[in-house]
């Protein structure tokens, strides 16, 4: 906690609750929406917390293991009586701790929001901050478990994990959202059904509607975004907390106590012998095949080295061609590139190439809407390191000593980043260019310019590469895969493409990058 | 080719001050700078290395303020850091080649140089192994080639023995005697013996003060005839310890053999002629009395 990052995260909450005070976002029943009142208000925003902090705190939480692992405190800990279960179960509520935080702030911006409204009806405080802490808090204990479960699965605990992580929590909303199109059906009993309480709370919602209304047909949306206002209106009474209702949302703690039980049975202990094959495998990759430091004979070790190791001198150095503060920016867009794409399997890289030639060989509309929409979600991975690998590896030492780190080695990370989007989304540009679709060239060229600086403004200013990782998918999930206008960065169709905003975008966040970086190191 | 650090003060955030009023003049040859952890060492390297600013003072390459032109000293800079890390998916070659791209060095010579440094470091046999399969040790060696890669005017190592084997810091200390001709070589270093092969000037450092600088010998000139060795029971060695500034000790069959520190001798003990590690000691012991009054 003793982090700004921290803070940010609780600035964060009462920035959800601000979207909730400014409309932007809005609970309605087909025409219908609530009084203002306590009730209303509160049910709103705990969806709000459970919905989006179930997504956004993840991310927060999702380094706990991993910070014990870079910082060797887990080798000490691994040393310790400690047992498996209870550090899994440890960490579980530390995270839990992190999202309540976050989750009582949103609570009080509840009961804030309600007093700047001056509606002149009474404050039921229960009413109010109720649904924010009940829901809040049993949907983030389910999140503070599985963040510890993902990281204690080799496979689930890198970019991949937060990746698939953001399509994990889609399903579960759209399984919670579909329980309610399925009407009664929703058996409180399973609360995995409706871990954010979304059916739950529109559920009873919509039986009181239709209790005042028989006309209404049933239909319910919890959206972000500017809507038609409603036309009717309906005095929401509040939650009614049955005993199934409670028992199903005390379930959710079970449940993550559970998962961070199983995380436990995957949890390596620090021990990197104890690591799945993908790491052993990797691991052994990295040994090499046997040949070591030197070759050691006992009792002879300093007699066999002065014999067989070749000594050079320092004199004998060959003299080096100096280039002054010359910076050979191709050298190093190569550097960078060589260092962003190695260390993949084999496998990553016929996929890349499938998906390369599959844009190529497709028809054109299937292959700018679908395939290449594919082709550039693949290295994401790789994008997501930009501006962050110095932080990531310890290497910022030595390479914020090398002259001019700003802007040209920054420039060449981002060059690099583009021949990366280049490279993967190539077959799309190759048949744009057969066939002589300049406009759609433009809109691929774009997002070949956008996606790179994204990465790099996000990394420069956040340090980590979850950012990039979620809120890509996110993005590439609305935007991109449903040709959504104006959120279309890859101009997957005609109709939603918008090449001269996001070329605007790519140099703005270019800019940003650079200052950031600048800023940064001129203040170090 | 001159550095000079002028009244140089760093303070962080917090108010923690690493550096007080530092103020060093530095010609080619190797500095041997040394302190007990947390003296200030590190900050001072970063701040030559130009990582980190000064809060106070400057810094002075060749008559060039080195906060306000950076790269007049990073192109001429070879810096190996207390702690760094490696890209664990690039082999030796890879890494060094991405360095020396990123330090602005032409492909083709560098490449050559890269292998020569390799087998100056005694790692041509790992060379493409992938650096996340190293040991600590050889990370080291990879560091200290990287610091060699542009032919450096000014080296700064910090604590570069650390985590090399005793074969490989002999090997380290060698090559920092050969590449001192026509360069400054600052070793920064807790380490007197690393120190005591190599420097041909020493800087003391405590709290973030400079205590002081001299050559070696003046150093041990300083406390000539001021350390004394004599032989005590093992159940006694602890009262001595209370009674004496002990240097050191060493267990033999007839007894602790016990060096100290004084003006005046314990009773029964014989002068010994001091080592850097006395001076050391009675510096740093001088500057807290001188402190503690």
């Amino acid at each position: 906690m003793r982090r700004y990052s921290f803070l940010l995260t609780l600035g964060f909450s009462v920035y959800l609750g601000y979207t909730v005070y400014a409309g932007q976002v809005t609970l309605r029943l087909a025409n219908y929406s609530g009084v203002n009142n306590s009730a209303w208000l509160g049910s709103v925003i705990g969806l709000v917390g459970s919905v989006w902090l179930t997504l956004i705190g993840f991310y927060v939480v999702k380094n706990s293991i991993q910070r014990d692992r870079q910082t060797r405190v887990g080798q000490i800990l691994a040393t310790t009586p400690i047992s498996k279960s209870f550090y899994t179960l440890a960490k579980t509520l530390s995270n839990f701790v992190v999202l309540a935080a976050m989750i009582f702030v949103l609570a009080l911006a509840a009961l804030v929001i309600q007093l700047s409204q001056r509606t002149g009806a009474s404050i039921n405080v229960v009413a109010l901050v109720s649904p924010v802490l009940i829901f809040g808090l049993s949907a983030v204990a389910v999140t503070a478990a599985l963040a510890v479960l993902f990281e204690s699965l080799p496979v689930l605990r890198g970019g991949v994990g937060n990746i698939l992580y953001f399509f994990l929590w889609t399903a579960l909303i759209a399984f919670g959202a579909g329980s309610l199109d399925r009407g009664a059906s929703l058996n409180p009993l399973h609360p995995i059904v409706d871990y954010t309480g979304i059916a739950t709370v529109m559920g009873q919602m919509q039986s009181q509607v239709h209790g005042l209304d028989p006309a209404y047909s049933g239909g319910a949306s919890f959206s972000v975004g500017g809507l038609k206002p409603t036309t009717k209106t309906f005095r929401w009474s509040g939650l009614i907390w049955t005993p199934a209702l409670a028992f199903s949302r005390a379930m959710l703690f079970a449940i993550a106590a559970a998962l961070a039980l199983l995380a436990a049975v995957f949890f390596d202990r620090f021990d990197p012998a104890r690591a799945g094959w993908f790491t052993a495998k990797k691991a052994k990759k990295m040994s090499g095949d046997g040949a070591g430091e030197g070759f050691p004979v006992a009792g002879f070790e300093n007699q066999f080295v002065n014999v067989a190791r070749p000594h050079l001198s320092a004199a004998h150095l060959a003299p080096l061609l100096r280039t002054g503060a010359h910076i050979r920016f191709f050298t190093l867009v190569r550097a960078e590139l060589r260092l962003m794409i190695r260390g993949h399997a084999w496998w990553w890289y016929t996929v890349a190439a499938g998906l390369f030639i599959a844009c190529l060989a497709s028809p054109l509309d299937a292959a700018r809407s679908g395939v290449n929409v594919a082709a550039w979600i693949w290295p994401a991975l790789i994008w997501s390191q930009m501006g962050t690998r110095e932080a990531q590896f310890s290497t910022g030492s030595l390479v914020f000593s090398a002259p001019r780190p700003v802007p040209q080695q920054l420039l060449a990370t981002y060059a690099a980043g583009v021949l990366v989007a280049i490279f993967a989304g190539g077959g799309l540009g190759l048949h744009l260019l057969f066939v002589r679709d300049f406009a759609g060239l433009a809109a691929w060229a774009a997002g070949a310019m956008f996606i790179p600086a994204l990465a790099l403004a996000l990394g420069v200013t956040t340090g980590t590469r979850k950012f990039f990782e979620a809120l890509y998918t996110a993005w590439w999930y609305a935007g991109p895969l449903h040709h959504t206008p104006r959120i279309d960065f890859m101009g997957t169709t005609a109709q939603s493409s918008a090449p001269g905003i996001y070329l605007a975008a790519a140099a703005l966040l270019l800019l940003i990058a650079c200052t950031w970086r600048g800023v940064k190191l001129a203040h170090a | 080719m001159k550095l000079e650090i002028e009244d140089v003060s760093k303070q962080y955030r917090r108010g923690v001050l690493a550096l007080r009023s530092f103020s060093l003049e530095l010609k080619p040859g190797v500095l041997g700078l040394l302190g007990p952890n947390g003296a200030g060492k590190t900050t001072l390297m970063s701040i030559l290395a130009t990582i980190t600013k000064a809060s106070k003072g400057r810094v002075l390459w060749d008559g060039v303020d080195i906060a306000r032109s950076p790269d007049a000293l990073r192109t001429v800079l070879g810096y190996l850091p207390q702690d760094f890390g490696v890209y664990p998916n690039l082999n030796a070659v890879e890494f060094l080649e991405y360095l020396a791209a990123v330090k602005g060095l032409d492909a083709v010579s560098s490449k050559r140089r890269i292998e020569e440094l390799l087998n100056l470091v005694n790692l041509t046999e790992a060379r493409k192994r992938p650096l996340g399969g190293f040991s600590g040790g050889m990370k080291q060696r990879v560091g200290i080639a990287q610091a060699l890669l542009n032919d450096p005017e000014l080296l700064i190592v910090d604590e570069p023995t650390a985590g090399l084997d005793p074969e490989e810091r002999v090997r380290f200390r060698n090559l920092l005697s050969e590449l001192s001709g026509e360069r400054i070589v600052i070793l920064s270093t807790h380490i007197v013996s690393d120190v005591e092969a190599t420097a041909t000037d020493i800087a003391l450092i405590e709290k973030g003060s400079l205590v002081a600088h001299a050559t070696p010998e003046a150093l041990l000139q300083l406390v000539e005839g001021k350390v004394w060795e004599w032989v005590v029971a093992s159940t006694e060695l602890n009262a001595a310890k209370q009674r004496f500034l002990v240097s050191s000790t060493t267990r033999r069959s007839d007894g602790v053999h016990v060096r100290v520190l004084g003006e005046e001798p314990p009773q029964g003990a014989q002068p010994v002629a001091p080592n850097l590690e006395d001076a050391y000691l009675y510096c740093l012991n001088q500057h807290r009395a001188g402190l503690a009054q």
